[in-house]
């Protein structure tokens, strides 16, 4: 039995097919990435696992679970933490609390879900900015935020929506090294990335590539790349022929 | 809230229950019985409209569900006075799952909106059922006290507030505080952290209902009479909101700090600027509005932390030049 198995998924808004016909599986303390480019459906399948939308045609399994007609806030419950590609900080709240909501989740004493936010915000390397609002904060360690929330949540699997967007290429190396450690927590991880693929082929397992809502490839990172239907959707059909 | 805090506002607390052995003067009792009852409503409001952030502009229908509560239970019904107003509690619990069960479902402005329908609904209701509520004419409250009336509906309002203060800093510690700030900042992020929000929200309502239907009450066996225009207006609910705003919403203190502020300054206005004296508050609530939008409390704690900011970063600047 899978973590995660997505049983042929179709997702339409209007005359627009978001997601069509995909289907994959993710196993347990795996790291996993979807890969393609703006409007791939990477967010919708996301939220189609969370439970923000439910799919037309077909099944979500977690953990061997139907979860299909889910509700977010259930979705966590169960164990599926998540980041927002629009981070979503808790503005006023300081980093510290922020992260505390996650680890609310297990425990309702304040400090013991200080205790373990403080756990989660030194593996990701923020204690120093622990105490500031997460107003201020840079676009880089908002991302982490996102992050060390999920993952405060002590979810099974966290889906990564675009971590590593509007990062330098240094800021995406160092938060791959941190992502890298995630089955240490015994987390499994999908991440969602539009371009980044240094830090894909650093980390991922399995990549999963997607192209206008259609499933295009799956498999190892270093086979996937060079598959011809992924070479045409990346860089157009004259590469393929060159056989890059 | 540090321990020192607390142990500030017991000494507040007990120094406001010693208050009628200096001050005997009916009025000024009445004064003090409005600011702390507008201190308490402001304390129940800000549980939903601060901590939570969801705009009530409908408080009224739980103060005048306690108010007619007791007067009809009582006066019509014959039931003890202190019976029907835990009695007006339960009618004000049954408006807020009304409200807060259809309308906290969806996002938006649809709460604030049921919030002012519903409360006007029932002000249309006590004016126009004058079998039962007596109408615009209104209708008798029965003394929830005797013998020396002010100086006990003061000691009450002091009572309600301390609860209502108690309530919120108890609210303020637990996981239940952090929940509803939670969905204040973002839902999406709260969902997505296993947070209930429609049920959270609703908790927030129900205690706040719980504590404006009791200051209902309190209002009313004052001042043993009431209309629809009085108890159920639109102007109550949005004082009780403006008391909360004006202090800070989504702080402890603000509140109450607000109520201070604003009722007696209304008083003071009222004595010397006679009709005028609704200007002068309409222009200090767009003043507050322009330059405090996060209230008295809130943008003097802004500053302070700011400060100590600040201070941290230039000690820690020392601290690297003196490497």
């Amino acid at each position: 039995m899978s973590l995660l198995e997505i049983d042929h998924v179709s997702k339409r808004f209007g005359g627009l097919r978001a997601i069509n016909n995909i289907a994959f599986a993710i196993e347990e303390n795996e790291i996993a990435f979807i890969v393609g480019p703006n409007g791939a459906g990477k967010t919708t399948l996301f939220n189609l696992i969370t439970g923000v939308f439910h799919p037309d045609d077909g099944a979500i399994r977690f953990q061997g679970k139907d979860i299909t007609h889910i509700s977010p806030n259930h979705a966590a419950r169960l164990g599926i933490g998540r980041t927002f590609q629009l981070v979503k900080p808790l503005r006023n709240l300081t980093v510290l609390e922020n992260v505390m909501l996650g680890a609310f989740l297990h425990t309702s004493s304040a400090s013991k879900a200080a205790e373990q936010a403080r756990e989660v915000l030194k593996y990701l390397q923020m204690e120093k900015v622990m105490h500031f609002t997460a107003s201020g904060l840079p676009i880089a360690l908002l991302k982490r935020l996102e992050i060390a929330r999920a993952l405060a949540t002590k979810p099974r699997l966290i889906l990564l929506d675009e971590v590593v967007s509007g990062l330098s290429t240094s800021e995406a190396l160092a938060l791959a090294e941190i992502l890298k450690k995630l089955p240490e927590w015994g987390v499994a991880a999908v991440g969602g990335v539009e371009h980044v693929m240094q830090v894909v082929m650093s980390i991922a397992h399995r990549v999963v590539v997607l192209d206008h809502g259609t499933q295009i490839a799956e498999g190892k990172p270093g086979e996937v790349v060079r598959m011809p239907a992924v070479i045409e959707a990346y860089l157009g059909a004259k590469y393929k022929e060159l056989g890059l | 809230m540090k321990r020192s805090h607390l142990l500030a506002a017991l000494v507040v607390f007990i120094l406001s229950l010693l208050v009628p052995a200096v001050v005997q003067k009916d009025f000024v009792l009445q004064i003090l019985f409005r600011i702390y009852l507008f201190a308490a409503l402001g304390l129940a409001w800000n549980l939903v409209g601060g901590y939570a952030g969801q705009l009530s502009l409908g408080h009224s229908a739980y103060f005048g569900a306690g108010a007619y509560s007791l007067a009809l239970f009582s006066g019509r019904l014959g039931v003890s006075p202190w019976i029907a107003a835990l009695m007006g509690v339960a009618v004000a619990l049954a408006c807020a799952l009304l409200i807060g069960g259809v309308s906290f479902r969806l996002r938006g402005p649809y709460f604030v909106l049921a919030t002012i329908a519903f409360a006007e609904v029932l002000r249309l209701i006590a004016k126009n059922l004058p079998e039962v509520t007596g109408g615009d004419v209104g209708v008798q409250v029965p003394a929830l006290f005797h013998g020396n009336v002010n100086r006990a509906f003061y000691w009450a309002a002091v009572g309600l507030t301390a609860v209502a203060f108690a309530t919120t800093v108890a609210i303020s510690r637990a996981r239940f505080g952090y929940y509803l700030m939670a969905i204040r900042e973002d839902e999406d992020t709260a969902l997505s952290v296993g947070i209930g929000a429609a049920k959270n929200k609703l908790a927030a309502l129900l205690i706040s209902a719980v504590l404006t239907a009791l200051a209902g009450a309190l209002y009313g066996s004052l001042f043993l009479y009431i209309v629809p225009d009085q108890v159920l207006a639109l102007d109550v609910s949005n004082e009780i909101a403006i008391v909360a705003m004006l202090g800070g919403a989504g702080t402890i203190l603000g509140p109450v700090v607000g109520s201070v502020v604003l009722e007696s300054a209304a008083e003071l206005f009222k004595n010397f600027f006679k009709e005028a004296h609704l200007l002068i508050y309409g222009v200090l609530l767009v003043v507050v509005v322009l330059f405090l939008p996060e209230g008295i409390i809130g943008t003097l704690g802004a500053l302070l932390r700011r400060r100590a900011l600040l201070g941290g970063i230039k000690a820690s600047a020392r601290g690297v030049t003196g490497d």
